[in-house]
């Protein structure tokens, strides 16, 4: 009788712990999922070439003839990158001449050499003494087919993963340490009922013990973790970096992030506010005119951008940015992390509650704002009691403060 | 002591409610057959569910953390910053009410009304309709396109079909006729005249539902002027008014709240007030707040005003006539009312115009003209003549009528005699209804052309003469709409009409066509009436800005005379009126009725606002239905209790209720309910009591042929009136004006007791910064309800059903509580909001065993949704009954399908406040998001905050200015002065529970206790 009670324990045991390990595969997967997510989100490369040809095609307005157009007629002997064919290639052929050499010897090169020129006539020795041919391209055109050469140059240098960071906020997974608390935990259990490997009782007491304590470490960090997003660092639609502007370019964040002064929101810029720069600025180091043209699309088209929301707050928690940025005086990198060394934007704190009563506890208020007159802190300053007044002191740990 | 109840049954059976016929408090868990649903349930299948739940709610609580979207503004507006509210001056204009109003929006979307204090007339007031009108924009029976026979249609369509119509009738001289409810837009009014323009056939009628014919006849006679007067209430020391609820419905309410609070704000530096004498049939919320109110039948009426008017003609010197009994000493009040020469006021509600004759004779035997009453200043809310209507009717049955365009109107529903209404329309050639939902009137109509909400309008109103306000849009239409204004004139222009519309559909607001005219009009008739601004531009922009604008009497002299009224005032014949006057020979009396609005619902045009259904009757306390009142004397005879359903005048069913003060042989009924086709809320809620409405000349809301016969059954009404009793206890403190003068804190003598021996087992807490509180006047509160509504849209209260609320599970966050006092017959009423008291040492607060309830440190009581977990333990623990439950998921469920179950609905939610979750306790907060916003908005400036700068919704709304609030803290703000008045009390002060809530005791202004007028 005991003993089958025993080997229902056993069986029931074994069930909690396979349920056990599928919940835990369950929360774990997510965080997988997230970075599948993040993979298959990139593949918008298929657009990417469409855009290209789209704005080539602008350009063609301008110049009757496309540059991509004209050039193909050149790719016969050029190549951009791809080593010498007939011609030479002409990756960064715009740092080798000026603009104005070019456009001549493109249009007429043998009246260039004819006229003595050593560039020209060093270029016709080197290639075989093969001159180019003429071309019937108009001063605008072989313009637009020099900036064509240099922005396709600008791409073989392109930083693929310009937009990576080299710091991550996320938790570490607590896959491994889990499963070997469950390995721990079988294998104490397998061999105390069949195996009897070890002699002594009290060893499997211990094996379980400590796979129950390593495991269930892990089980609950993972559980505090849950919905919670730090380091999270979605890919977004356009491939917008702060490293750029705001770290290299020193952008003031409230250059963009205009409402972070006066209202809860800091608000993400409109379109409208990119193209106060980006109207001048078409390309850039990295992607050309591809992800600065989506911008102008989206201004064309009336589409807005629909960016992947970072930093969230569930719905019962109220808070402003003005609160924080311009009464309080915060600095940005306090909660945002150093945004100016980040490509991908990227979720530095947890927004955890225990994190904003943490700061909440030490924060000083900027008690010389008028706003605190009437506080009766303001004695207890004056007769020395006190030097400063924490958030905590003027009811920030009071659950109205944030939640209503 | 005084004797308080609640109820009728409470009244009666007083002993008996200790035994408690139904639960004190608000059923406790779960209803029988909910219980009975879930009772199956065993252990193992607990267990099962458990573990399903926790991974359910694991594997939903991973899977939907992170993508959302953030989508900024492609251009940013100007004037928008994401996530601050802007505010936008307009009007609020329908049926009874006018309000100058500020529209709260955010991110491009109104969410809340308020006053603007910068009107003459309504001065920052509001009331439950107005506060509720947000909400019916988001209205998802609105209609979204066109309708051409039912069919939607597009504007090209039905533009061209009605021109080539109208051309032909016209052409034919066919009659045209524009039915429209009282216009008090002058713009609008000349379109009406450019229409006739362009058809010389047409004519425009005005009706209203709830019509004020009465007294514009009278004037019409006694001053040539066919306009209804400017009433001063605030100048009058002695008001006496005939069954006119100028608190609740009549005319202007919340104008006349505004300057009837004014003279009663008593103060030991001005202890005087103003005293009102209240003839009436059924207990309105201004017979409640009466000084002496006297129940008479509707029959009686006629004879205690000639009466009445009698013992003044007399001491004018006038030839007294011969009047039928009164069954009402009114000597004493004559003698009041000759001694109040020029400082008194008589008002009748009665829509007779001979009634209104007297009336006016003895307003002007008591020289009340140019003081108390004011003719300069006709009010022009109500222009229709009731005869015009009948006669219409008349003509549309002989087919004399070609076309019928009808603006703001529902006849089919409220008129009297609808069905010859609806047949005769079905004889005209071509129907055109503006009405924005599917009415019982548009339903008929040929066409339908879809008027606007008027938050998504341009328009612009003159309710007095010289005194304006201008609509304007906050949200760009949400439907396929058009102003019935630009209908007009796309249909009266002459030639490229249809142009003029596209033009309209690409440009957005300054090529409106009706914008581009109100600005025509204003250029020429105002802008030369002021003196301020030399151009135009900047005179409009500053009236848009302010939403309100006066001619000034300098400016009003020079462009028009005053008119010389009082001079040319001729007396009708009061002899003719009496015989007219015809009571009905005693002992022959049948049964009599009286229609009145409800303080909700009013004439009907916003019934299908849920929020304005779930209002319970300030009086009566019972909300999503209308009933018949009916007096405990009668009940007795006819051995009627409460909610038992009687058959009214074989046409419909109705449930009683027994209402203390009701005139003895008087049932009542409230207009505006038995709609049929406003809408999934309204739609069967109640009886269609217009059709009880009487014609004879002028449309009377009052007779005495009705037949009543029960039936036996009963229904149970959705009554909130004995909901979180607070039993037994003198939470209503009041005083009578003479006591008061002799001693400030008379009929407060317990608060002095309490504070003596206050003293607490809790360490004194201490607050070093703000410390908020509020403060009641009960002898400025009405009772209107303004603050429930306003409330109830500020902090996204839920709405519940009929349903939930008999289950006593009603959600407001701030109720009116009403006491009567003494007498069945005739009890003293009293108003007392209570809302949390958000109580220093709150009894809720230590009863909760996961501390989501908590004191801060600026006294306030602080509910945290997120952490509770239902125990309801704060709720049992509550002596102010203040806190609810979320019983279920009320947004986003179907069994709730009110405004949180749609994305349109939803729209009206403030961000600022969580919508609640099932399963949590919730309560009033003092608007402490206002507070939040307020208080880092002087951060911002770096200066200290302002005295009455902080405004939670309800004090907002107020149009009676009873509710202060401030920080206690700050010397010589009005909350702490308040809290220093003599008059000053706490509810249940003998429990220590320390709130921050004052209620300042009630004073009556009478002689003794309940004595003869």
């Amino acid at each position: 009788m005991t003993r089958i009670r025993n080997v229902s324990v056993k069986s029931y045991l074994m069930k909690f712990i396979i349920s056990l390990i599928a919940f835990f595969l369950f929360t774990t997967s997510y965080v997988e999922a997230k970075s599948e997510t993040v993979l298959t989100r990139d593949s918008s490369a298929l657009v990417e070439n469409q855009v290209t040809l789209d704005t080539a095609k602008q350009n063609a307005k301008r110049s009757m003839r496309s540059p991509a157009e004209l050039f193909k007629s050149c790719a016969r002997c050029h190549s951009i990158g791809r080593g010498k064919l007939i011609g030479p290639d002409l990756a960064g052929v715009s740092a080798r001449h000026s603009g104005e050499w070019l456009i001549k010897f493109i249009q007429a090169s043998d009246s260039l050499i004819a006229s003595g020129d050593t560039a020209a006539k060093r270029l016709y020795e080197e290639n075989e003494k093969l001159p180019m041919p003429r071309h019937d391209y108009s001063n605008d055109e072989a313009k637009s087919l020099i900036d064509y050469i240099f922005f396709e140059t600008r791409k073989l240098e392109a930083d693929p993963n310009f937009l990576d960071n080299d710091f991550s906020f996320a938790h570490p997974s607590n896959t491994w340490p889990f499963i070997i608390g469950v390995l721990f935990i079988l294998f104490g259990i397998i061999d105390w009922a069949f195996l009897k490997l070890i002699r002594f009782k009290f060893i499997h007491i211990i094996l379980i013990l400590a796979g129950l304590a390593i495991s269930g470490k892990a089980v609950t960090e993972e559980a505090i973790y849950m919905g919670r997003s730090q380091g999270f660092e979605p890919d977004q639609p356009i491939k917008f970096s702060h490293r750029i502007h705001a770290g290299d370019n020193e952008i003031d964040c409230q250059y963009c992030h205009t409402g972070s002064m006066e209202s809860r929101n800091s608000s993400i810029p409109p379109a409208s506010l990119c193209l106060n720069c980006h109207n001048v600025i078409r390309n850039g180091p990295n992607t050309g005119e591809v992800e600065i043209n989506k911008i102008h699309e989206a201004f064309e088209s009336g589409v807005p951008i629909e960016w992947v929301r970072v930093h969230s707050l569930p719905d019962y928690v109220f808070f402003s940015h003005a609160q924080h940025v311009n009464v309080g005086k915060v600095e940005c990198k306090e909660c945002h992390g150093e945004v100016e060394k980040m490509g991908r934007i990227q979720q530095v704190s947890d927004l955890s509650m225990g994190w904003c009563i943490d700061c909440h506890r030490t924060q000083k208020v900027q008690f010389d704002n008028e706003y605190y007159l009437s506080y009766k802190q303001h004695e207890d300053i004056l007769s020395g009691k006190i030097s400063e007044v924490t958030v905590e002191e003027i009811g920030g740990l009071n659950c109205q403060k944030c939640h209503y | 002591m005084k004797k308080y109840w609640r109820s009728i049954e409470e009244f009666e059976e007083d002993s008996k409610i200790e035994k408690l016929p139904e639960p004190e408090f608000p059923i406790e868990g779960l209803a029988e057959y909910e219980i009975n649903k879930s009772g199956t349930t065993s252990r193992r299948d607990f267990l099962k569910m458990l573990g399903f739940g926790i991974g359910f709610v694991t594997f939903a609580a991973s899977c939907e953390n992170p993508i959302n979207k953030a989508i900024p503004y492609l251009i940013k507006p100007e004037n928008i910053i994401p996530g601050n509210a802007n505010y936008y001056a307009s009007t609020f204009f329908g049926g009874n009410d006018y309000c100058s109003v500020i529209v709260k929006t955010l991110e491009g979307r109104p969410i809340k009304i308020e006053g603007n204090e910068l009107s003459s007339i309504t001065a920052g007031g509001t009331n439950a309709r107005v506060q509720a009108s947000v909400l019916s924009l988001y209205d998802s029976f609105r209609i979204k396109t066109p309708l051409k026979n039912k069919q939607e249609s597009t504007w090209e369509e039905v533009d061209a079909d009605i021109i080539g119509k109208l051309d032909e009738i016209a052409k034919k001289g066919g009659k045209i006729v524009i039915l429209s409810s009282s216009v008090i837009s002058p713009s609008t009014q000349s379109i009406f005249e450019d229409f006739n323009r362009k058809y010389p056939t047409a004519e425009v009628i005005y009706y209203d539902s709830v019509s004020a014919s009465g007294i514009i006849e009278a004037n019409k006679k006694n001053f040539g002027q066919p306009y209804l007067p400017s009433y001063n209430f605030d100048k009058a020391r002695l008001i006496v008014s005939f069954g006119a609820d100028f608190l609740g419905n009549w005319l202007s309410p919340i104008e006349y709240t505004k300057q009837y609070s004014k003279n009663r704000k008593v103060s030991k530096t001005n202890p005087d007030m103003s005293r009102h004498v209240q003839f009436e049939s059924t207990l309105t919320l201004t017979g409640s707040n009466a000084d002496y109110r006297i129940p008479i039948n509707p029959s009686q009426e006629a004879g205690t005003i000639l009466n009445l008017y009698n013992r003044i003609a007399q001491k004018a010197g006038k030839a007294a006539i011969t009047a039928p009994e009164s069954t009402v000493n009114v000597d004493s009040l004559a003698n009041e009312l000759w001694a109040a020469k020029g400082k008194s006021l008589v008002v009748s509600g009665s829509n007779d115009v001979n009634i209104q004759l007297v009336v006016n004779d003895m307003n002007y035997l008591l020289g009340n003209y140019g003081k108390t009453i004011n003719m300069n200043r006709p009010v022009y809310t109500k222009q229709g003549i009731d005869g015009q209507m009948d006669n219409l009717t008349k003509r549309m049955e002989k087919g004399e009528v070609e076309a019928l365009l009808m603006y703001n109107v529902n006849p089919a529903y409220d008129y009297q005699n609808a069905e010859a209404f609806t047949d005769a329309l079905t004889k005209t050639q071509l129907s055109i209804s503006f009405s924005d939902t599917l009415n019982e009137t548009a339903k008929l109509a040929g066409y339908v052309c879809p008027d606007c909400h008027y938050l998504e309008s341009w328009n612009d109103a003159q309710p007095k003469r010289g005194v304006y306000s201008l609509t304007q849009p906050t949200i760009n239409k949400l439907f396929d709409t058009r102003q019935a204004q630009e209908s007009l004139l796309i249909w009266s222009a002459t030639g490229g009409t249809t142009e003029a519309g596209e033009n309209k559909v690409e440009n957005l607001v300054e090529e409106d066509a009706y914008y581009a005219y109100i600005k025509k009009q204003w250029r020429s008739n105002l802008f030369p009436k002021q003196l301020k601004y030399a151009v135009f531009s900047e005179f409009w922009n500053h009236t848009l800005q302010a939403g309100v604008f006066t001619v000034s009497s300098v400016a009003d002299m020079i462009t028009r005379s005053n008119y010389p009224y009082v001079a040319v005032y001729s007396a009708a014949n009061i002899a003719d009126c009496v015989l007219k006057l015809k009571s009905p020979k005693a002992g022959e009396r049948a049964i009599e009725f009286s229609l009145y609005e409800s303080i909700g619902i009013g004439d009907g045009r916003q019934a299908n606002n849920p929020w304005l259904q779930e209002l319970p009757d300030p009086v009566s306390k019972v909300c999503w239905d209308n009933y018949l009142a009916i007096s405990k004397t009668f009940a007795d005879k006819n051995r009627l209790s409460l909610g038992d359903i009687v058959i009214v005048n074989d046409i419909f069913e109705l449930p009683v209720l027994i209402q203390a003060g009701q005139a003895d042989n008087t049932v009542s009924i409230a207009l505006g309910y038995g709609r049929s086709s406003a809408g999934k809320v309204a739609d069967g809620v109640g009886q269609n009591a217009f059709r009880l409405v009487q014609s004879k000349g002028t449309r009377l809301y009052s007779g005495n042929d009705i037949k009543l016969v029960p039936t036996g059954s009963n229904y149970i009404l959705a009554l909130t009136q004995t909901h979180h009793t607070l039993h037994g206890r003198d939470h209503v403190r009041t005083a009578m004006l003479k006591d008061y003068k002799e001693n400030p804190s008379a009929g407060n003598e317990a608060h002095l007791i309490a504070e003596e021996k206050k003293q607490s087992m809790y360490s004194e807490r201490e607050f070093k910064g703000h410390r908020w509180a509020l403060a009641i006047d009960l002898n400025l509160c009405t009772g209107c309800s303004a603050c429930v509504i306003a409330c109830q849209a500020e902090n996204n209260v839920a709405v519940i059903g009929r349903d939930e609320v008999r289950k006593k599970r009603i959600m407001h966050w701030i109720r009116i509580d009403r006491y009567y006092a003494e007498k069945a017959e005739d009890p003293d009423v009293y108003f007392q909001p209570i809302m949390c008291q958000q109580c220093d040492n709150a009894p809720c607060e230590n009863v909760c065993p996961v501390s989501a309830t908590q004191n801060s440190k600026e006294g306030l009581n602080d509910m945290i949704y997120n952490r509770c977990i239902g125990t309801r333990y704060c709720m049992n623990n509550c002596p102010y009954r203040v806190r609810r439950f979320n019983w279920y998921e009320y947004a986003n469920n179907d069994k709730f399908d009110y405004n949180m179950n749609s994305s349109l609905g939803k729209m009206v939610l403030n961000p600022d406040v969580v919508v609640r979750t099932r399963g949590v306790a919730e309560k009033c907060s003092f608007c402490v998001q206002r507070i939040q916003e307020k208080k880092l908005g002087a951060k911002m400036e770096n200066r200290e905050l302002m005295d009455g700068e902080i405004k939670p919704a309800c004090l907002q709304s107020c149009p009676a200015d009873a509710i202060v609030f401030g920080d206690r803290n700050m010397p010589g703000s009005e909350v702490s002065k308040a809290f220093a008045n003599e008059r000053n009390y706490f509810l249940l002060e003998e429990v220590n529970t320390r709130p921050s809530v004052g209620y300042l005791t009630k004073i009556r202004n009478t002689e003794s206790k309940k004595n003869e007028t």
